[in-house]
C-alpha cells in the first residue's frame, strides 16, 4: 500500500516540476496608493510602466472627494469568480524543493515547515496542499493527509491534470485508511475527468 | 573570656557554614531566570512580495536595523525605492537564515528585481523578526546571557583594569584596594570610593540588598571569599558579565552585557567596537547617572576615561585609543523595542501558551515563542480602529464608544493583527477575547448554507418569504420577529434575503430546516461553547467574542475549511532546540459547493446590500465579501469579511452593554474597510468547486434566461438544482443587439 502511495505522490512531484515554470500568482494585487497611514506618510510613489499594465491600480487622488452622504457607490461588476487557483511563483518552488529534498532524507517536520512557508506565500495553490498531503503520508498521518488533499482539490478548479492527481492521490489514501468505498468514489472521479 | 571567645567562635562558624550554603545553592542551582522571548512573524522578501516601502522600512527598524550604508550587517540603504540590506543572519527553528546583503525594488507595493548581493544565494530570505515583547520574571530582570568564549576579549580585560586590576590574583577580597578605599573615604568624609573587587560586586547583586552598613560589608566579604572557594575565576567572572545591571526599560531592567549591547546599540555583543565596549563598562559605576540617552556628555567623558584606561594597560594602541576617544556614542535612538506594544496580541499568545507551558517555565526559561503577529496589519488595524472610533457618531456618549478587530490570514489561520480596545497600547480588557456579545445577523450565513446544502430544496433563487409571523411556545409566551426597516416584502429570492440581511427569511428558512441543523452548522465551524436552543438564536441571540467569529468565518471564507486559529508558529528552549510546533491544520466542515453559494451572496451584500458603504473607503477593484450585525439599540456593531488573502471582523460597541445611534454598517464596516483599504492585498475569487455551475437567470422568475437581458444575473447552482425553465428576454432591443454582437466577436 505505502509504495503505491510513493508511487502516486511522485506523480505529483512530475506535476510540480511541470508547474514550476508556469506561472505566478494569478490576479491583480490591490495596491492602497496614498492611503498609507497618516502617522508615516509615504513619499510620492513611481511605479514602473509593466506593473500599471498588469495590475490595475486605484489612485485615491484621482478620485473625485464626494461625501460619504450625498452618494451611493455605483457597483455595476458582479460577485467574482475563477476557474483555477494559482501556481506556484519561483519563491514558493523554491521551498517545495527543499521539502522534497527534506523528504527524501527522512526529515518530515523540516519539509513541513517548509511546505508550511511556501503555503503562507501561494495559499490558493493547490500543488501546495497536495505536497503537504505527501509529508504527512510520510508520517503516517493519513488523516492530516486527507484533508491537505480535500483543500489541495478545492483550489484544482477545472485543471483536470491537477484533479486527477488530487483524486487518486484521495483514493490511494482513503484505501489506506481502510474506506475502499471512498477511495473507490475517488477513483471513478479521476477516471470520469 | 576565653568561654565568651569561644561561642563566638561557635556561633561564626555557624553563620559560616550558612553563608556557604546560601553562596553554594545559589550559585549552583539556576544562576539566571532569563525572560521567554516573544517574535513576530519573520518578514520573507522574495520577488512579489507585497509590502509597501514604508512597510519594509517600518519592519526593518522593528527588526532593530539601522539606516546607513546597507553594508554593515544590520543596517539598511534606501534610495528611492530601492533598498540594500544587509541582514544580520538568524537562527529559526527550522534552520539558520544565514547573513546575506539583499538588494530590492518596491514597486507598486511588490517586490522587484531581489537578488542576493553578497551570501548564500537564494530566490527567498527570511529578515530576522522582531521582538515584540517578553514574558519576564517577577522581580522583571530582563537579560541576554552570554558565554566567556563568545564576548569580544576586550570586554573582560577592560572591566579588569576599570574595576578589579587583581582580579586573578586576589581570593575574593583585596585588602589593599579597601584600606586605600577607606583611607579615601575618611579623607573626604564621605563615601566616594568603593574598593570591591568583581567578586563582591557579584556578591553584592546577588545576594545582598543595597543598604551600605557594616555587617553587610562583613557579610559580603565573607562571601566573596566563600564564593572564590568554591569555583574558578572564569565561572565567577562570567556570572558577573550577565547579573550586572546596567540601566533600566521602564518596569524591565537590563541585566548584562549581552542586553545592554542590544539596548544601548542595537547590536549583538561580539560585533561591539573599542568605544562601546568602553562605555558599557564605563556604565557599570553608575548606569542611570551615566546613561547615555539621558546624559550624553557625563557618559562620553566616562567613556573616554574607560578608553584611557584601556590605552594606560595596554589594551589598545594609543593611536587607537585616540580615535575612539574621538567617536560619537552611537547609542540607538531608543531601546530597539518598547515593552508591551501589542498588549491584546500577547495576550492571546499567552493564553495559548498556557496550553503547553507552565507559568514559571515561561517566565525564566529563556524560550523563544515565534507568533504569527505581522506588525504592517498590526499597524493598519489599529491606524483604522483610532482613526475611525472619533469620526463615528453613535449618539450621545461617542466617548464610551469601544472597538475590536482580529485580522487572520484567510488561508492559515495564522492571527496577523488584534486590537482590543480604542486605546491600542492599554493593556487592560481584552475585548477581542473576552467581550462575548450577541452576533446579530452575522449568524445568517450558516443559517443560509444549512439550506444550501439540500440542493433539492434550497437554491440562491429559492423564494423566501418576507412576511411576519407568530411563534407561540409551550409556556404560552410569544415571539413575533420583525425586520430592521419594520417592511416586509413578500417573496424575495434566497441570495437577495441574505446580502440585505432581511430577518423574517432568515427566521422562516432556520425555522424550516430546523435550530438544530443551524446550531451543527456553527459548532462544525468552531463554537466550543454551548448555543442557545431557542428560535431567537436565528437572529443571533448567540453571544460569542469577536476571535471566535473570526474562527467560524475562517470555514466560510475558505470553501468549507475549518482552520484552526494559530498565533503561536514554533516554542524553541534558549538554545534553538524545538520544544512545539503548531502546524497548519484543515478540515472541511462543510461542502464547497454550498460554501461557494454563500460566499456568492456575501460578495452581493458588499456591492448591493447592507455592505456597500464599504467602497466609499475600499477601491472598487477590491472585490470582497462579507456581513454587517447589529443587535437591538444598536448594543452592538459588528462586520466580519474577506478578500483573497485576509479575514478581518470588527466590533464596536460599549463597555457597559449601552446602546448606540449605530448598525453594523454604520459602525464596525467603517472601521473594517478603513482597514481594508490600507493594506495591498488579493481581492475575493473563490474557485468554482465541482460540481458548481454558473448560469444566467432571472432571480426573481427562477427561470433561465439570456445574458443580454435586463434583469438577468449570473448565479451558481450545485448541478442539478439550476432552473429548468427558460423565460424569454424583456430586455431592450439595443442590449440585445449589444449581447448579438459581443457574441459574434468572441
Amino acid at each position: 500500500m505505502i509504495d503505491r502511495l510513493s508511487l502516486r505522490t511522485a506523480l505529483i512531484a512530475t506535476l510540480l516540476s511541470v508547474a514550476g515554470c508556469a506561472s505566478g500568482p494569478g490576479g491583480g494585487i490591490y495596491v492602497p496608493i496614498g492611503s498609507e497611514p497618516a502617522k508615516a506618510p509615504e513619499p510620492p510613489r513611481t511605479s514602473t510602466d509593466s506593473e500599471e499594465s498588469e495590475a490595475p491600480v486605484w489612485r485615491k487622488s484621482e478620485q473625485p472627494e464626494v461625501a460619504p452622504e450625498t452618494r451611493e457607490p455605483a457597483r455595476s461588476s458582479s460577485p467574482s469568480y475563477r476557474e483555477t487557483g494559482d501556481g506556484l511563483s519561483p519563491a514558493a518552488l523554491s521551498l517545495v524543493r527543499e521539502a522534497d529534498q527534506l523528504l527524501a532524507q527522512g526529515n518530515i517536520s523540516g519539509a513541513i515547515a517548509r511546505l508550511e512557508r511556501a503555503q503562507r506565500i501561494a495559499p490558493r495553490s493547490a500543488e501546495v496542499y497536495f505536497k503537504l498531503s505527501e509529508a504527512y503520508v510520510a508520517g503516517n498521518k493519513l488523516g492530516s493527509a486527507e484533508q491537505f488533499t480535500l483543500k489541495g482539490l478545492s483550489l484544482a478548479g477545472s485543471d483536470i491534470r491537477l484533479q486527477r492527481a488530487g483524486w487518486l492521490l484521495l483514493a490511494d489514501i482513503r484505501r489506506a485508511r481502510g474506506n475502499v468505498a471512498g477511495a473507490d468514489q475517488a477513483e471513478e472521479r479521476a477516471a470520469a475527468l | 573570656m576565653f568561654r565568651l571567645c569561644a561561642i563566638g567562635l561557635v556561633l561564626l562558624a555557624g553563620w559560616m557554614v550558612y553563608l556557604d550554603a546560601v553562596v553554594t545553592s545559589r550559585f549552583e542551582g539556576r544562576r539566571f531566570e532569563v525572560p521567554s522571548r516573544v517574535y513576530a512573524r519573520p518578514l520573507e522578501l522574495f520577488d512579489g512580495a507585497s509590502v509597501s516601502a514604508g512597510a519594509l522600512e517600518r519592519e526593518l527598524s522593528l527588526s532593530g536595523f539601522r539606516k546607513g550604508d546597507g553594508r554593515k550587517s544590520g543596517s539598511y540603504q534606501r534610495t528611492g525605492n530601492r533598498f540594500v540590506i544587509s541582514t544580520r543572519g538568524f537562527s529559526f527553528p527550522d534552520g539558520d537564515e544565514p547573513s546575506r546583503r539583499i538588494s530590492l525594488m518596491i514597486s507598486g507595493d511588490r517586490v522587484q528585481g531581489f537578488s542576493v548581493i553578497e551570501g548564500d544565494n537564494a530566490p527567498i530570505v527570511r529578515l530576522e523578526p522582531a521582538q515584540i515583547g517578553g514574558i519576564y520574571p517577577a522581580h522583571k530582570e530582563d537579560r541576554v546571557l552570554v558565554q566567556l568564549d563568545e564576548v569580544p576579549a576586550l570586554l573582560p580585560t577592560t572591566l579588569m583594569a576599570v574595576e578589579d586590576r587583581n582580579f586573578y590574583d586576589h581570593f575574593g577580597i583585596a585588602p589593599l584596594s579597601i584600606g586605600r578605599a577607606m583611607l579615601a573615604n575618611i579623607q573626604a568624609g564621605r563615601i566616594v570610593q568603593g574598593g570591591s573587587t568583581l567578586t563582591q560586586q557579584l556578591v553584592k547583586n546577588f545576594f545582598l540588598t543595597r543598604e551600605q552598613t557594616l555587617v553587610r560589608k562583613a557579610n559580603e566579604a565573607l562571601m566573596s571569599v566563600l564564593l572564590e572557594l568554591h569555583y574558578e575565576k572564569d565561572d565567577i567572572l562570567e556570572t558577573y558579565l550577565n547579573e550586572v545591571y546596567l540601566g533600566q526599560a521602564g518596569t524591565r531592567s537590563i541585566h548584562g552585557f549581552g542586553l545592554a549591547s542590544q539596548f544601548y546599540f542595537g547590536e549583538s555583543l561580539k560585533d561591539l567596537d573599542v568605544h562601546q565596549i568602553a562605555l558599557l563598562v564605563g556604565m557599570v559605576k553608575g548606569p542611570s547617572y551615566y546613561n547615555p540617552r539621558r546624559h550624553p556628555e557625563r557618559a562620553t567623558e566616562r567613556r573616554n576615561l574607560v578608553i584611557s584606561e584601556m590605552e594606560q594597560a595596554g589594551l589598545i594602541e594609543p593611536g587607537r585609543a585616540s580615535r575612539a576617544r574621538g567617536l560619537p556614542l552611537g547609542v540607538s535612538e531608543r531601546p530597539s523595542y518598547s515593552e508591551n506594544r501589542y498588549p491584546a496580541y500577547i495576550d492571546l499568545v499567552r493564553r495559548h501558551l498556557a496550553r503547553d507551558y507552565k507559568e514559571e517555565d515561561l517566565r525564566s526559561e529563556g524560550l523563544r515563542i515565534f507568533t504569527t503577529l505581522n506588525p504592517a496589519i498590526q499597524y493598519a488595524a489599529e491606524y483604522a480602529v483610532t482613526y475611525t472610533l472619533p469620526r463615528l457618531g453613535g449618539g450621545q456618549n461617542a466617548e464610551a464608544l469601544e472597538a475590536t478587530l482580529v485580522v487572520t490570514a484567510k488561508d492559515s489561520g495564522e492571527v496577523l493583527a488584534l486590537v482590543g480596545g480604542r486605546d491600542p497600547q492599554f493593556a487592560g480588557f481584552n475585548r477581542a477575547l473576552d467581550a462575548n456579545r450577541p452576533i446579530g445577523s452575522l449568524i445568517k450565513p450558516f443559517i443560509y448554507l444549512s439550506a444550501l446544502q439540500e440542493p433539492e430544496r434550497y437554491t440562491l433563487t429559492t423564494p423566501v418569504l418576507d412576511k411576519s409571523f407568530t411563534l407561540e411556545f409551550d409556556d404560552g409566551k410569544r415571539w413575533q420577529p420583525k425586520n430592521y426597516d419594520g417592511e416586509e416584502r413578500g417573496e424575495v429570492p434566497l441570495h437577495k434575503a441574505l446580502s440585505r440581511s432581511y430577518n423574517l427569511p432568515a427566521v422562516r428558512v432556520g425555522l424550516d430546516i430546523g435550530v438544530d441543523r443551524v446550531q451543527e452548522t456553527l459548532t462544525a465551524f468552531g463554537v466550543d461553547t454551548p448555543i442557545s436552543r431557542y428560535p431567537s438564536m436565528l437572529l443571533g441571540s448567540v453571544s460569542m467574542s469577536p476571535v471566535t467569529v473570526a474562527q467560524i468565518y475562517q470555514g466560510l471564507a475558505t470553501s468549507g475549511f475549518n482552520t484552526p486559529l494559530r498565533t503561536i508558529r514554533e516554542v524553541t528552549d534558549a538554545g534553538g532546540e524545538a520544544l512545539s510546533r503548531y502546524s497548519l491544520e484543515v478540515e472541511q466542515v462543510a461542502d464547497p459547493a454550498a460554501v461557494h453559494l454563500v460566499q456568492y451572496a456575501m460578495q452581493e451584500t458588499m456591492q448591493e446590500g447592507t455592505g456597500r458603504s464599504a467602497y466609499y473607503t475600499v477601491p472598487e477593484e477590491l472585490s470582497l465579501a462579507g456581513k454587517t450585525g447589529t443587535t437591538d439599540d444598536g448594543r452592538d456593531s459588528w462586520f466580519a469579511g474577506f478578500s483573497g488573502d485576509l479575514l478581518a471582523v470588527a466590533w464596536v460597541g460599549r463597555d457597559d452593554n449601552g446602546p448606540t445611534s449605530l448598525t453594523g454598517a454604520s459602525g464596525a464596516l467603517p472601521v473594517w474597510s478603513r482597514f481594508m483599504a490600507q493594506v495591498p492585498q488579493h481581492g475575493f475569487s473563490p474557485v468554482v468547486p465541482d460540481g458548481v455551475s454558473y448560469h444566467w437567470v432571472n432571480s426573481e422568475q427562477q427561470a433561465l434566461t439570456d445574458e443580454y437581458c435586463d434583469n438577468a444575473r449570473l448565479l451558481p447552482y450545485i448541478a442539478g438544482s439550476e432552473p429548468t425553465q427558460t423565460i424569454s428576454c424583456s430586455g431592450t432591443l439595443e442590449r440585445r443587439i449589444r449581447g448579438w454582437f459581443e457574441g459574434l466577436f468572441q
